[in-house]
C-alpha cells in the first residue's frame, strides 16, 4: 500500500500541484508589496532615518553645542567641538555624525534638549563609498533644511505621546 | 575635643568645629553650597540645615558649633522637605541653562537639584536677569545663574586680598557686584571659576569648549614657579583643556601663571619636531639627522651647556651624566639670576614649610615681589596678616601685595650691608654677637635704619626670614647671605630644627640643583663671558632663554650671535632664531618624573599625557645624545636605572623611589657652614641702582609662549622704566624720555614715576629696549 501510495505521489507531481496551488492563490489575492521606487510604503512619524541638525524661523541653528547627544551615543558616532561665538553663544565648529558607526537608535534626538538633532524619515542615502556616510555639521543641516517641514509635522504627530 | 551623636553614630572632634565641619570629618554628608572650608562662614545658602535635638527649629550646620552630647541628625523628614524648600527658593531666578552652561555636568546645584529638589518648579512669574561683570582675562560671568553664596566676595576679600567684589541690595534685588569699574586685579583670578558652585563664573579661555564628561584628569605637579603646587591638567584626547587645583594637594588655590600657562602647550613656540638649519632656515627633519648634526657641533669641542632647573630631577640627572660620561670639560651653569657664584651660606629653597612660615612669630620677607614670584606663599601671608600677625618687608619697591605689612622699609640694593651691619649692631648690643659679625662689620662703615626692623623680628621666639631675588641677584650676594646668616645663627635661627632660613630659589627643583651639579657649576656670566672670547665652540640650552629670563640677556645675544647652538626644549621662543639643530623634549604635563619643590616636598608624577608630537621626555634625548657622541656605555636605559643614578647624588631619594618616605618628607635644605665671604666694600659706579621687576606673566619660556598670561602682563603692565619722583626732580628731570646711561651704553627711554619705589633706584621692566638695562647694576639719568 504505502509502495502505492508513495509511487502515485510521485508519478502524478501531487506535491508540485499542491505548491502551484498556493501560488494561484497568492496570484488572484490582493497584493501588499509595493513597487519601489515607484511606489512607497507609508513611515511611522517615529521611523529613525537619516539625520538632520534643525535650524529656527529666523535662519538661526539650534544646536547649542550642549553634547549630550555625544555622550548619549551608544555607538560613539558622534563628534563635537564647541566654543563660544563672537556674540556670546556657544556654538559648534564641528558636528559630525558617522553613519557607518550609527546604529539608529534614537538616543541622540531623545537627548537633545533643543529639537536639533532629529532622525528624519530618509532612508535612502547610500552611496557608492563609505565617505559618503560621513556627516559634518554642513551635510547636516541641509538635510534638515530639506526636510523641514516633514520633520517638523513628525515632531508634532509624536508630541502627545512625549 | 568634644564627643557628638551625628545619627546617632558617636563621633570625636576638636572644641569649636562646626557641625558641619564634624560632619565633613566623619563621612557624612550634609548638602551646602555657602560654605568653604578656606573661608569664612557665611551661612546664607540655608542648605546646610540639621536637626539639633531639643532645639525648636532646624540649624544651620556651618556655622554652628559642635557642644558635648549633642544629637544631630543629618536626614530626616522634615529636613528633606527643608531642602527641597531652600532648592526651590535657590532655584526661583535660576535660568534653566544647563545645557549651554560649561558647569553643567560639574555643578552643585545640579546635583542638589537631582537629589534633594522637587522635581517641577512652581515658579511661573518672570525671572529676574542680571547684568554680567567685567572680571578680567580669566573669567566669563554669567550673574543670572548666580545663587548668591558670597563665595567669590569673600575669596576676593580674605584670599586675594582686593576686596573689589561685593554684594549690593538685598532680597530679590540682592546682587554681586564689582564695587570698582574695572577688572579683578589678581593673580589668583583663576580661582573663581572653580570656586563658584554654580555656573556664574567661569573659566573664560576654556568657556564653551568642553563638558566635564569628556576629560580626562591628569595629576600633576606645576612648575612654573618654585612652590611646585600640585595640579590636576584636564584634557581631552592630547588637548589640555585646563588646569585646576588639586583638591587633594597641599594648598588650597593655584595662581593665574601656573593655571594659565596652558595655553602654551599647544601654542606655535612648541618644539615637536626635530630640526636643523639649512641655508639659514630650520627645517624639519628626523631623530637621527638631528642627532648627526648636534654630533659635528658638540663632540670633541669646548661647549657651554646653560640649562633651565625646571626639569624634572631625573632630566636633571641626565645633564649631569652626558656632562660625566661625554662632556668632562663643558661648563654648566643654570642660575640666570646670580652674578656672585661663590657658595652661598645657606643653598636654594626654604627651611620651613609654608604652613609653618605662616605659623611664625615674625616672617620678614628680603627683597622679594613674593606677590609675583610666588603668589600662593603670599596668600598665605596675607592671611597672616589678617589675622593679626607681623609681617616685615624690606625692599627697593613697596610691591604691591594686596595688604599692609606692619613694618616696611625701602632701600635701595646698595644699603643691604648697611641693613645687616645695622641689625648686627643690634643683636651685639643686646650680647648675641660673635667674632665672625665683628669681622664682617669691620668691612662695612655705613648704618641703614632698616636694619632695626630685621633685628627686632629676629628677637621672635621662631622668626622665618625669606631672602628674596633682590639679594641673590646682588654682587656681592654671598657676603650679604654670609651676613643674615650670622644673624640668624646669633638669634637662635640657624639651628637644625629651628632654622628660618629660606633663600627663595629661581625655579622649580632648584633644591636639588647643589647636590647634583654643586662641583661642576659655573655661572651663566662666566660662561658667557667664556663664549664671547672665543673659549667655546658650541652652546647648548636646555630649556634655559638666557635673552628673556634673567641678568645677562645683553651677552647672550651677543654670545647666541657668534657660537653654534644646540637648543634642546619645550618652547623654542625667541632662542629658536638662534638654533642650529633643535630637539625636542616633552613638557612637564607629558613625563614620568620627580619633582623636587622649595620646601623639598616631592612629587612622583606618573600619569603623563600623551605627546603631540616626536619630542620625546628630556632624559631620553640625553641618553641619545650621550651615544650620538661616542659613549661606549650608555647610562642609563630606564627610568629606574636613571634613579638609582640620582640616587647617587641625593641618597634620601633612594627611600623616597622605594616608596619608604611619606608625602610630607621634605628634603633638606643644602647648607655650606664654610662658605664665610666678607662685604667687598666696592661702591656702584654709578648714582642709580638697577632693580629688575619680576612678573609672573613674562618670566619664563613657557610664561612667554603663553597667549592668556601675555594678554595678562598687557593689562598689569607697569611703565617699563620706574623711578620714584623725588629722584627725578632731583635730577632736575621730569617724567618722560630720559638717556639711561649704564656701564654697557646708552639707550633713551621713557622713565615713569612712582612713589612705591625707594628713591635711587631705576626700577626695569624685563621687555624690550629698558629689559637689557637688567645686565646692569647701576646707572645714571640725564635729560635728553
Amino acid at each position: 500500500m504505502s509502495l502505492l501510495k508513495k509511487a502515485s505521489k510521485t508519478w502524478l507531481l501531487l506535491e508540485l500541484v499542491k505548491g502551484l496551488s498556493v501560488t494561484g492563490r497568492y496570484l488572484f489575492q490582493k497584493k501588499i508589496t509595493v513597487e519601489y521606487p515607484e511606489e512607497r510604503t507609508p513611515l511611522s512619524p517615529r521611523f529613525r532615518g537619516l539625520h538632520a541638525l534643525r535650524r529656527y524661523e529666523n535662519g538661526e541653528e539650534r544646536c547649542i553645542a550642549c553634547k549630550l547627544c555625544e555622550a548619549v551615543c551608544p555607538a560613539m558616532a558622534i563628534t563635537i567641538e564647541s566654543e563660544e561665538r563672537d556674540d556670546g553663544s556657544r556654538r559648534t565648529t564641528r558636528y559630525d555624525i558617522d553613519l557607518s558607526k550609527c546604529i539608529f537608535c534614537g538616543l541622540c534626538q531623545e537627548a537633545c534638549p533643543v529639537d536639533a538633532i532629529v532622525e528624519t524619515q530618509v532612508f535612502e542615502y547610500g552611496g557608492e563609498d563609505r565617505d559618503c556616510l560621513f556627516y559634518d555639521k554642513q551635510k547636516l543641516l541641509e538635510v534638515g533644511d530639506r526636510y523641514e517641514a516633514q520633520i517638523a509635522r513628525n515632531i508634532k504627530a509624536d508630541e502627545p505621546y512625549r | 575635643m568634644t564627643t557628638l551623636y551625628i545619627d546617632d553614630k558617636e563621633v570625636t572632634v576638636p572644641a569649636n568645629t562646626s557641625i558641619l565641619e564634624a560632619c565633613r570629618m566623619h563621612g557624612v554628608d550634609v548638602p551646602y553650597f555657602c560654605y568653604h572650608p578656606e573661608l569664612k562662614v557665611a551661612a546664607n545658602c540655608r542648605m546646610c540645615l540639621v536637626e539639633v535635638e531639643g532645639w525648636p527649629k532646624p540649624a544651620a550646620s556651618c556655622c554652628t558649633p559642635v557642644a558635648e552630647d549633642m544629637r544631630v541628625r543629618t536626614q530626616t523628614e522634615t529636613l528633606k522637605k527643608d531642602r527641597k524648600m531652600v532648592m526651590e527658593y535657590l532655584l526661583i531666578h535660576h535660568p534653566l541653562d544647563c545645557p549651554v552652561c560649561d558647569q553643567g555636568g560639574d555643578c552643585k546645584l545640579q546635583d542638589y537639584s537631582v537629589e534633594h529638589g522637587a522635581s517641577q518648579g512652581r515658579y511661573v512669574e518672570p525671572k529676574r536677569r542680571t547684568e554680567d561683570k567685567n572680571l578680567g582675562p580669566f573669567i566669563t560671568t554669567c550673574m543670572t545663574r548666580c545663587i548668591h553664596c558670597t563665595r567669590c566676595v569673600r575669596f576676593a576679600e580674605e584670599v586675594a586680598g582686593t576686596g573689589d567684589m561685593g554684594v549690593l541690595n538685598r532680597g530679590d534685588h540682592m546682587r554681586i557686584d564689582s564695587i570698582v569699574e574695572d577688572t579683578l586685579r589678581s593673580e589668583l583670578a583663576g580661582n573663581l571659576a572653580e570656586l563658584c558652585p554654580v555656573g556664574a563664573l567661569l573659566d573664560k579661555p576654556s568657556n564653551d569648549v568642553s563638558r566635564p564628561w569628556e576629560l580626562e584628569r591628569h595629576h600633576s605637579t606645576c612648575i612654573q614657579c618654585p612652590h611646585g603646587c600640585d595640579v590636576i591638567i584636564e584634557s581631552r584626547g592630547d588637548e589640555v583643556i585646563r588646569i585646576k587645583h588639586d583638591p587633594e594637594g597641599a594648598e588650597a588655590w593655584i595662581c593665574d601663571r601656573g593655571r594659565y600657562v596652558y595655553d602654551a602647550f599647544r601654542s606655535d613656540d612648541r618644539l615637536l619636531v626635530p630640526a636643523v638649519r639649512k641655508q639659514g632656515e630650520l627645517l624639519a627633519c628626523d631623530w637621527n639627522e638631528a642627532l648627526t648634526r648636534a654630533r659635528e657641533l658638540l663632540k670633541d669641542k669646548k661647549v657651554g651647556i646653560i640649562f633651565s632647573p625646571s626639569w624634572s630631577l631625573e632630566g636633571l640627572t641626565s645633564i649631569r651624566l652626558l656632562h660625566d660620561a661625554v662632556m668632562n670639560e663643558a661648563k654648566v651653569a643654570f642660575d640666570l639670576h646670580r652674578r656672585d657664584m661663590r657658595p652661598f651660606a645657606f643653598e636654594e629653597g626654604l627651611s620651613m614649610s609654608t604652613a609653618e612660615i605662616e605659623a611664625a612669630d615674625e616672617v620678614v620677607i628680603l627683597g622679594s615681589d613674593l606677590r609675583q614670584r610666588l603668589p600662593i606663599l603670599m596668600q598665605r601671608l596675607r592671611r597672616r596678616v589678617a589675622n593679626g600677625k607681623a609681617l616685615t618687608r624690606i625692599g627697593a619697591m613697596n610691591y604691591r601685595t594686596n595688604t599692609s605689612p606692619g613694618k616696611d622699609a625701602l632701600i635701595r640694593p646698595r644699603d643691604w650691608p648697611a641693613v645687616i651691619a645695622r641689625a648686627m649692631e643690634q643683636l651685639k648690643d643686646v650680647g648675641k654677637g660673635s667674632p665672625a659679625m665683628e669681622a664682617w662689620l669691620e668691612r662695612v662703615p655705613a648704618r641703614h635704619e632698616a636694619g632695626k626692623l630685621l633685628a627686632d623680628a629676629l628677637m621672635a621666639e621662631r622668626c622665618a626670614v625669606l631672602v628674596g631675588e633682590e639679594i641673590r641677584a646682588h654682587e656681592d650676594a654671598a657676603a650679604l647671605i654670609h651676613g643674615i646668616d650670622l644673624l640668624m645663627r646669633s638669634a637662635g635661627h640657624g639651628e637644625a630644627g629651628d632654622d628660618g632660613r629660606n633663600l627663595i630659589p629661581e625655579g622649580m627643583n632648584a633644591q636639588v640643583l647643589s647636590a647634583v651639579f654643586g662641583d661642576i657649576r659655573t655661572g651663566v656670566g662666566e660662561l658667557l663671558q667664556a663664549a664671547e672670547a672665543g673659549e667655546l665652540d658650541a652652546l647648548m640650552l636646555v630649556g634655559s632663554d638666557p635673552l628673556g629670563d634673567g641678568l645677562f640677556s645683553m651677552q647672550a645675544r651677543r654670545v647666541l650671535r657668534q657660537v653654534p647652538l644646540v637648543q634642546v626644549g619645550a618652547i623654542g621662543g625667541q632662542i629658536a632664531e638662534f638654533a642650529d639643530v633643535q630637539l625636542p623634549a616633552a613638557a612637564y604635563s607629558e613625563i614620568e618624573g620627580t619633582f623636587v619643590n622649595m620646601e623639598g616636598r616631592v612629587r612622583i608624577a606618573d600619569k603623563p599625557l600623551r605627546s603631540i608630537g616626536e619630542e620625546r621626555p628630556l632624559w631620553k634625548v640625553m641618553m641619545r645624545l650621550t651615544q650620538e657622541l661616542g659613549a661606549d656605555d650608555v647610562p642609563a636605559v630606564s627610568l629606574d636605572e636613571l634613579r638609582q643614578k640620582a640616587a647617587v647624588f641625593m641618597p634620601e631619594l633612594a627611600d623616597v623611589f622605594a616608596g619608604k618616605k611619606g608625602a610630607e618628607w621634605r628634603m633638606p635644605t643644602a647648607r655650606n657652614r664654610n662658605a664665610r665671604c666678607l662685604p667687598s666694600g666696592v661702591e656702584p659706579a654709578m648714582a642709580l641702582d638697577i632693580v629688575s621687576r619680576f612678573s609672573m606673566y613674562r618670566e619664563g619660556a613657557w610664561a612667554r609662549a603663553s597667549g592668556l598670561l601675555r594678554e595678562a602682563g598687557q593689562l598689569f603692565a607697569l611703565p617699563d622704566v620706574l623711578v620714584h619722583p623725588h629722584t627725578l626732580r632731583q635730577l632736575g628731570l621730569e617724567e618722560g624720555e630720559c638717556v639711561i646711561r649704564t656701564a654697557s651704553g646708552e639707550i633713551t627711554h621713557h622713565v615713569g614715576t612712582r612713589e612705591d619705589v625707594a628713591e635711587g633706584v631705576l626700577f626695569v621692566a624685563k621687555r624690550g629696549g629698558a629689559g637689557d638695562l637688567s645686565t646692569e647694576t647701576s646707572a645714571s639719568l640725564r635729560g635728553v
